[in-house]
């Protein structure tokens, strides 16, 4: 048999420099440590059948990322996240397992926006005035990147309407929802440098935190750990 | 302590400025976490080179393990930053520090490096400068951290015996824990460093260079190695773990974040070799063979998956098909694996049925190629190396692995062997070419995958010390490069030459090995000075620069030539002779007359060959056999 499960998980502290693979590799190697029963793919090499819901960038903490993990059979919630747990290392826990419906749509594919909490370790005075500046802007262009050979630049993007809430909060912290996903991507440290160019340039994000990450369900948005769950 | 607030020693903005962050930061699983407080000793390990290289070595995971198994030890961990982070610390003035507590390597006790090749030697002197210390021993503090050495460069550390307090002779699991003693008893009433080595050169296998004096002849070579008191032994005998079994095996080690080199749970089922290959120093510095029980290997390998969740395993000896319990070992291995889904891996297994039959059962269904190393392409030249292996046995084993369905051939060989003729070198392409056409002649048309590869690869050869070699001459860059090039354009000369890639090592890098290998401390105002223009990483072909060495041989003025390009004499006294490793001398001498003569030795198993060893009175030494004892 084959069970679909949802993990969240949070990173925090030094092990937030490592990167997207390297992150698969240390689940891969926890989930063997622990026991849990993983199906394993067919063919010459087998492996985990994992995935996650979006890649975690170096430097990144999170406090709600996920991970799907195929199971050969079905453990109680409470006892997967126990005996992950019990092989974590400094810095990471999982703190919710979900049992997912047959035929679950892949984690990645359902992401439509995500939270994020940015420390400004250096002028967070001036981030309440920064914030109000650029969300009362129209337009919000950005850089649009290279094309993939390099050569010239690709036309500046309007972000504006892919950043649904922000606002500065006590503690030197800036909260943000970002639309997120194939239609509109915006990356958390794109809007920061328009903050910090709002803010002169006095600034600095030292650590940049993902807090949940939402799936669309109809007009609203729900975490990825309600999306596809299996009915009680 | 919350290990999620554990401190960093580089700020974000600088972590970020580096090409791999995780390189510096630690916590990876199974890293120890201690009291600074509440131990005795703090001592620094140092792999000197990049964090990948540094991490996939077993003797670190060993000594790691040992040492902070102790409670009033903590045992760190620190590498070569590479040369990104080493130029952003000298830019910002950071101080080198260790990955586990962050703090800074000048306040440890003990800062250790292990020398596993003669290349790193520079990044010694880089790990010793970012850390804040002088480069030479004499030149630092009672507060600095006493500079220790080991591993396999220890058995001629004489180029850099002048940056060192002391080196550590033999197999770490000995002595250290005598040495640590030493040192808290020294501590407690009231400790001078010079009064503390003076005591740890009487402890066995404990080297302190500073109390040799070295006296040369007018021609260079070494007269005589003076002790400067009378209560150090003349000679360092190396230490030997004599029970294996019951000595400490890290069953949990650091599991790094990012993909080391080898990404993989080692499990060393043996120590030693029985072969007595005449160019391989590790066959006659880790004498005697001594096997792992396979009770023990189990129950080893059990824990290491528990505690890694590595899925692959390798087992790691210099000849693994020589374990006399290997049949056993691998039936039991295999079923445990194949339940758990983990991977075996067999480097350094001889290719035969067995062999083949094992690999079929464990590896990946796709058949990934396979190696020989014959070492040299003359069954004339094997003789001379005493390398075992003959034509038949590889074509037996390549013939059943073609039918196994490989077509993947790797072949290794070395070139510029003492002796060695054009035509030994010609027989590198022939013979690359006799396994080719096997393939041809073996597997019928209808079931060829594409075409076969063999791949050969030839490095050229460096006399090592403690090896029945260390007489010999060293071919000159010129040298190596046109055998290469005559056996490169032999390979173009066979039939089935669309089948065979020719791959050749780089000659200079050969030579500044050599000269490090074989030489006496009058080169570390050498090394110094390459390091000093800008020398490290000289492992790596994209920062080692030949023309910098000999520009420092120059300016240093010294005759590198003089390490490498003639043959010794049988009388010379060697810098090295300051060790013991069990192996004489006379026996060397024997081989090297054997090898002139092209006359084979008999492995350790079959026959005794009276090395020396025997005197260790453990492993394979102890067993009845043919032979003298």
């Amino acid at each position: 048999m084959s069970v679909s499960v949802r993990f969240k998980f949070s990173r925090k502290g030094p092990v937030r420099y490592i990167g997207h693979l390297d992150m698969l590799r240390y689940f891969q190697k926890a989930v063997m440590r622990s026991g849990l029963p993983a199906r394993y793919s067919e063919g010459f090499h087998p492996h985990q059948i994992m995935s996650f819901a979006y890649p975690l960038g170096v430097s990144m903490e999170t406090e709600g990322d996920y991970m799907d993990l195929d199971l050969t059979e079905e453990i109680p919630e409470e006892e997967m996240l126990k005996r992950l747990n019990a092989v974590m290392n400094e810095g990471v826990s999982v703190s919710r397992a979900t049992i997912l419906k047959e035929n679950a749509e892949n984690a990645m594919a359902l992401v439509a926006a995500a939270d994020y909490r940015l420390s400004i370790s250096e002028g967070a005075d001036e981030a309440a005035a920064a914030v109000e500046r650029i969300m009362s802007c129209k337009e919000i262009l950005i850089d649009g990147g290279e094309t993939k050979r390099g050569k010239k630049p690709k036309a500046p993007k309007d972000i504006r309407a892919g950043i649904l809430d922000m606002r500065a909060e006590d503690g030197g912290y800036v909260f943000m929802r970002l639309l997120s996903g194939s239609a509109m991507n915006v990356r958390p440290a794109d809007v920061f440098d328009k903050l910090n160019e709002a803010a002169g340039g006095k600034m600095y994000c030292d650590c940049i935190c993902r807090l949940e990450i939402y799936a669309k369900k109809d007009d609203s948005l729900i975490p990825l750990s309600e999306a596809d769950k299996r009915d009680a | 302590m919350d290990s999620a607030k554990r401190k960093l020693a580089l700020p974000h903005r600088i972590l970020m400025e580096a090409e791999k962050p995780a390189r510096y930061t630690g916590g990876e699983l199974n890293s120890v976490m201690k009291e600074a407080d509440l131990v005795k000793i703090r001592f620094c390990f140092c792999f000197p080179d990049v964090y990948e290289i540094g991490m996939s070595h077993l003797g670190m995971q060993i000594l790691y393990g040992l040492m902070n198994s102790y409670e009033d030890v903590w045992c760190e961990r620190v590498f070569s930053p590479w040369t990104d982070m080493d130029a952003i610390m000298r830019r910002e003035n950071i101080p080198l520090f260790a990955l586990e507590s962050q703090d800074p390597v000048k306040d440890f006790d003990f800062l250790g490096f292990t020398l596993q090749y003669e290349m790193c030697y520079v990044n010694i002197l880089q790990v010793l400068e970012l850390s804040g210390m002088a480069l030479y021993a004499k030149d630092r503090g009672e507060d600095d951290p006493i500079v220790i050495g080991g591993g396999p460069c220890t058995y001629n550390a004489e180029p850099i015996a002048d940056f060192f307090d002391i080196f550590y002779i033999g197999e770490g699991e000995v002595s250290y824990r005598k040495l640590f003693d030493l040192y808290e008893e020294h501590k407690e009433r009231g400790y001078k460093k010079a009064d503390f080595l003076h005591e740890a050169a009487k402890l066995e296998g404990i080297y302190v260079p500073a109390l040799y004096d070295i006296v040369y002849n007018e021609d260079k070579t070494i007269k005589s190695i003076e002790p400067k008191y009378d209560d150090i032994p003349r000679v360092v005998k190396k230490n030997v773990v004599k029970d294996l079994d019951a000595s400490f095996y890290p069953t949990a080690p650091v599991v790094p974040f990012i993909q080391a080199t080898q990404d993989r749970a080692v499990l060393e089922v043996m120590r030693g070799c029985i072969r007595g290959c005449r160019f391989c120093q590790a066959g006659q510095i880790y004498k005697p063979v001594r096997a792992r029980n396979v009770d023990t290997l189990i129950r080893y390998a059990e824990e290491l998956m528990e505690n890694t969740g590595y899925e692959e395993l390798s087992l790691s000896s210099l000849s693994t098909s020589d374990h006399p319990g290997l049949k056993e070992l691998l039936e039991r291995l295999i079923n445990m694996c194949n339940e758990k889904k983990i991977n075996i891996s067999l480097p350094s297994l001889r290719i035969d049925a067995f062999s083949l039959d094992v690999m079929n059962k464990v590896q990946d269904v796709k058949k990934n190629s396979l190696t020989f190393a014959p070492e040299a392409g003359s069954q004339r030249m094997r003789n001379v190396i005493n390398k075992g292996l003959t034509v038949e046995n590889i074509l037996n084993g390549a013939e059943l692995a073609f039918k196994g369905g490989w077509n993947k051939v790797k072949l290794y060989f070395m070139i510029g062997l003492p002796g060695e003729e054009d035509e030994d070198v010609a027989a590198i392409a022939e013979l690359s070419n006799e396994v080719a056409a096997l393939y041809y002649d073996t597997v019928p048309k209808s079931e060829r995958q594409g075409r076969v590869t063999i791949t050969a690869s030839s490095s050229f050869f460096v006399p090592k010390p403690f090896t029945a070699f260390q007489w010999a001459a060293m071919n000159t860059p010129e040298e190596f490069l046109r055998k290469a090039a005559h056996c490169k354009s032999k390979v173009r000369e066979q039939l089935n030459q669309k089948s065979i890639v020719y791959h050749y090592h780089d000659a200079s890098t050969t030579i500044i090995e050599g000269v490090l290998a074989r030489g006496d401390r009058k080169l570390s105002a050498v090394i110094e000075e390459v390091y000093r223009k800008g020398g490290i990483f000289d492992a790596w072909t994209e920062t080692f620069s030949y023309e910098r060495w000999m520009k420092a041989f120059k300016d240093c003025g010294m005759d590198y030539g003089f390490y490498i390009y003639r043959e010794r004499p049988e009388e010379e006294m060697f810098p090295w002779d300051i060790i013991d490793s069990g192996v004489t001398k006379k026996y060397l001498y024997r081989e090297w007359m054997n090898s002139k003569a092209g006359t084979v030795t008999l492995n350790c198993r079959d026959k005794c060959a009276g090395c020396g060893a025997g005197t260790f009175m453990c492993g394979i030494c102890l067993q009845p056999r043919g032979g003298a004892a």
